[in-house]
């Protein structure tokens, strides 16, 4: 085993913890700080990888933007410290089952698909941003370009949802 | 011509000019304040002027004086003359504790006894001390600072124009 | 590895630790003083003798004693770690910027993507501050430190990208010596737009809205006492430094100065850093501080709009020259 080997294990036990920790706590605002811990422990995976770009951008979107998202959203409805006992879903068996099946799904499909390809991180090239970015846009430029659209959708749905102002026009006229 | 941002560079040339000027900072226990002359510092008596009259006791708005004093009787001044009776002062105290700096006592002494002075260091660790008796109150007299000059022009004080006369007489003023 | 190798990363390393806890310092004196002067005072005048030089180290004494205490309804946990997330962000970014020719303590190829992700990982540090605190003026303190990252988290990221693509590297080793003295008219707006969103997420005044001393006593801060506080203005001033340099590294060409490149470069960066400090202080003095709707408006219809312009701009020139 290689030194890089060695700490991939403990990272991903680390992150495989944190995230089982954000779905069993029973504190709340908790939950969002392990997932801090869960996605930063990602990211270094995405490092060892070599995929350096991924790893901090990891950083930069989810830890900084997502997960700050999220707290402001706990803080803004309830964030009370200590335990909350309503926190606890019946559907847990039902929501373990998905999950696993999910997982289940998804590592085969990966497994699947790469069974035999495998990507020399010797100069540590391939995950650079060259690498990435030639990647993304002559490859992949197609499925990126589609979730630009997605993602602009989503934007101009939310923005219809939440102003009031530029609804329909009322039917009848009468009152507005 | 209003444009964007005009606002905030007028608040940094402001803050910038200030920079550059000398700062106002008294460097009070290096440097000696440079008091005004009529500041009410501490008040002194000249008990030689005091009559115990006890008219400031009297006006002080909060009772922060004490006046203790006992007639004497002076033999007559000419043969068969009346007997002379005068107070003599025993205790003058005044109690800065309570003092509210109102000056009212230094206004209302007929006999000029009482001054205002700018000195300001008399704090003390116990309360009790900020009492000051008379010897206390006398020597404050030493840091009365003279009278302001007269405006160029103004007709001379009442007192200097009797002294004058009086001398021009050959009589005592 | 060699002797000389491990020597070599301890003296980074001791050199990176070394600048982290002096430079900071050294802005905060000079914000006491300009601080002062701008308002026709002199400031700390007793400290150390001389001008009052050392008023932050017998501030950091008087910290150092004080008792610990934490709120009996507050999340212990959180409310210990919460201020060194807030510092050690800013001692990684440290490492990572070029101080001279191919003198950096760690030259990443993703530099600049590494500095801006661990800068916003400092301001969970104040969220986490906020909430855990169990204080109403905490979470509100929390809750508008949050929202000012997320409004500002994408001008300034935008801003770096705009000198990413004119120098065609994320590295900040490689930005530097990419830079030509023209840039400063061709990346101002950039500039302009990295900086302040940079202050907004320090939460600097004239954006100080989080903090907020004369209306939520401290927002975040409040519950704070002792060494822990104290971690957390050293953390804003680190912060300062911090922004200062990559402000320099990414803008004002990091350690190239006029002449003597090569054995000035590191005079030359500490220049332009506290010249920029000097200007985070200035700002500070000058302006009052902005209402939260003021604070969105300026991030959404001004520094957004102005660095998407940039970048368009960037990208013709590039087109263009290149």
């Amino acid at each position: 085993m290689t030194g890089a080997e060695l700490v991939f294990v403990p990272l991903g036990a680390v992150a495989l913890g944190s995230s089982v920790l954000v779905v069993t706590t029973d504190q709340l605002v908790r939950a969002a700080l392990w997932l801090v811990v869960a996605l930063g422990a990602l990211a270094g995976c995405f490092l060892l990888l070599a995929a350096e770009l991924v790893a901090w951008v990891q950083v930069l979107i989810y830890v900084g933007a997502v997960v700050v998202l999220l707290l402001f959203g706990i803080m803004l409805t309830r964030a009370p410290i200590g335990r909350s006992v309503d926190l606890d879903s019946g559907n847990r068996v039902a929501a373990l089952v998905v999950a696993l099946g999910t997982a289940g799904t998804l590592v085969t499909v990966v497994v699947g698909g790469f069974r035999t390809a495998s990507i020399d991180l010797g100069d540590g090239s391939a995950g650079s941003a060259g690498t990435v970015g030639a990647g993304l846009f002559r490859y992949w430029v197609l499925p990126f370009e589609l979730l630009s659209v997605l993602l602009l959708a989503a934007l101009v749905g939310a923005i219809v949802l939440s102003r009031r102002d530029i609804g329909p026009r009322a039917r009848d006229g009468g009152e507005d | 011509m209003r444009f964007y941002g005009k606002g905030i560079l007028t608040g940094l040339a402001v803050t910038l000019r200030a920079m550059t000027r000398r700062a106002v900072t008294r460097q009070y226990p290096e440097v000696r304040p440079d008091l005004p002359p009529r500041s009410r510092g501490v008040i002194a008596l000249l008990e030689e002027n005091c009559t115990s009259c006890m008219l400031c006791a009297r006006e002080c708005p909060d009772w922060c004086i004490y006046i203790e004093s006992h007639k004497e009787t002076l033999p007559p001044a000419t043969e068969g003359g009346r007997e002379r009776s005068r107070n003599v002062l025993d205790r003058f105290a005044i109690d800065f504790s309570l003092c509210m700096y109102c000056g009212i006592c230094i206004e209302v002494c007929p006999f000029d006894a009482l001054f205002w002075t700018p000195e300001f260091e008399y704090a003390e660790h116990d309360i009790a001390e900020l009492t000051h008796e008379r010897d206390v109150l006398r020597e404050w007299m030493w840091t009365v600072p003279p009278p302001p000059a007269l405006d160029p022009g103004a007709e001379r004080p009442k007192e200097v124009v009797d002294a004058l006369r009086a001398a021009a007489e050959g009589r005592p003023a | 590895m060699t002797v000389a190798g491990v020597l070599d990363v301890v003296l980074r390393l001791v050199l990176v630790v070394g600048a982290f806890l002096l430079l900071p310092l050294l802005v905060g004196q000079l914000e006491h003083k300009a601080m002062a002067h701008m308002q026709s005072r002199v400031g700390p005048m007793y400290a150390g003798g001389f001008h009052g030089w050392a008023q932050l180290v017998a501030d950091g004494v008087k910290f150092v004693q004080k008792e610990h205490v934490v709120p009996t309804a507050a999340d212990r946990t959180v409310f210990s770690l919460a201020p060194a997330v807030a510092l050690l962000p800013y001692l990684l970014v440290l490492a990572a910027v070029p101080v001279g020719p191919g003198l950096v303590a760690v030259d990443l190829p993703a530099g600049l993507f590494f500095a801006l992700a661990v800068l916003s990982v400092s301001v969970l540090g104040s969220i986490m501050a906020g909430w855990s605190s169990a204080n109403k003026y905490a979470l509100l303190g929390g809750m508008r430190t949050a929202a000012q990252l997320l409004a500002y988290e994408l001008p300034l990221v935008l801003a770096g990208s705009s000198v990413v693509m004119a120098a065609g590297t994320l590295s900040l080793s490689g930005i530097v010596l990419a830079w030509r003295p023209w840039w400063l008219v061709w990346q101002a707006a950039a500039a302009v737009v990295f900086f302040v969103s940079g202050l907004a997420e320090l939460a600097r005044p004239p954006f100080d809205m989080p903090l907020a001393d004369s209306e939520i006593v401290l927002g975040p801060l409040t519950e704070y006492t002792g060494l822990r506080f104290a971690l957390f203005m050293l953390a804003e001033y680190a912060g300062i430094v911090v922004l200062c340099a990559l402000t320099a590294v990414l803008f004002l060409g990091g350690w190239r100065g006029p002449f003597g490149d090569a054995s000035l470069g590191p005079i030359w960066l500490l220049a332009k850093i506290f010249l920029l400090a000097f200007v985070v202080i200035w700002v500070r003095v000058s302006t009052p501080r902005l209402r939260s709707d003021q604070l969105q408006r300026l991030a959404w219809l001004v520094l957004v709009p102005m660095s998407l312009g940039q970048l368009a701009l960037t990208g013709v020139v590039k087109v263009v020259t290149s």
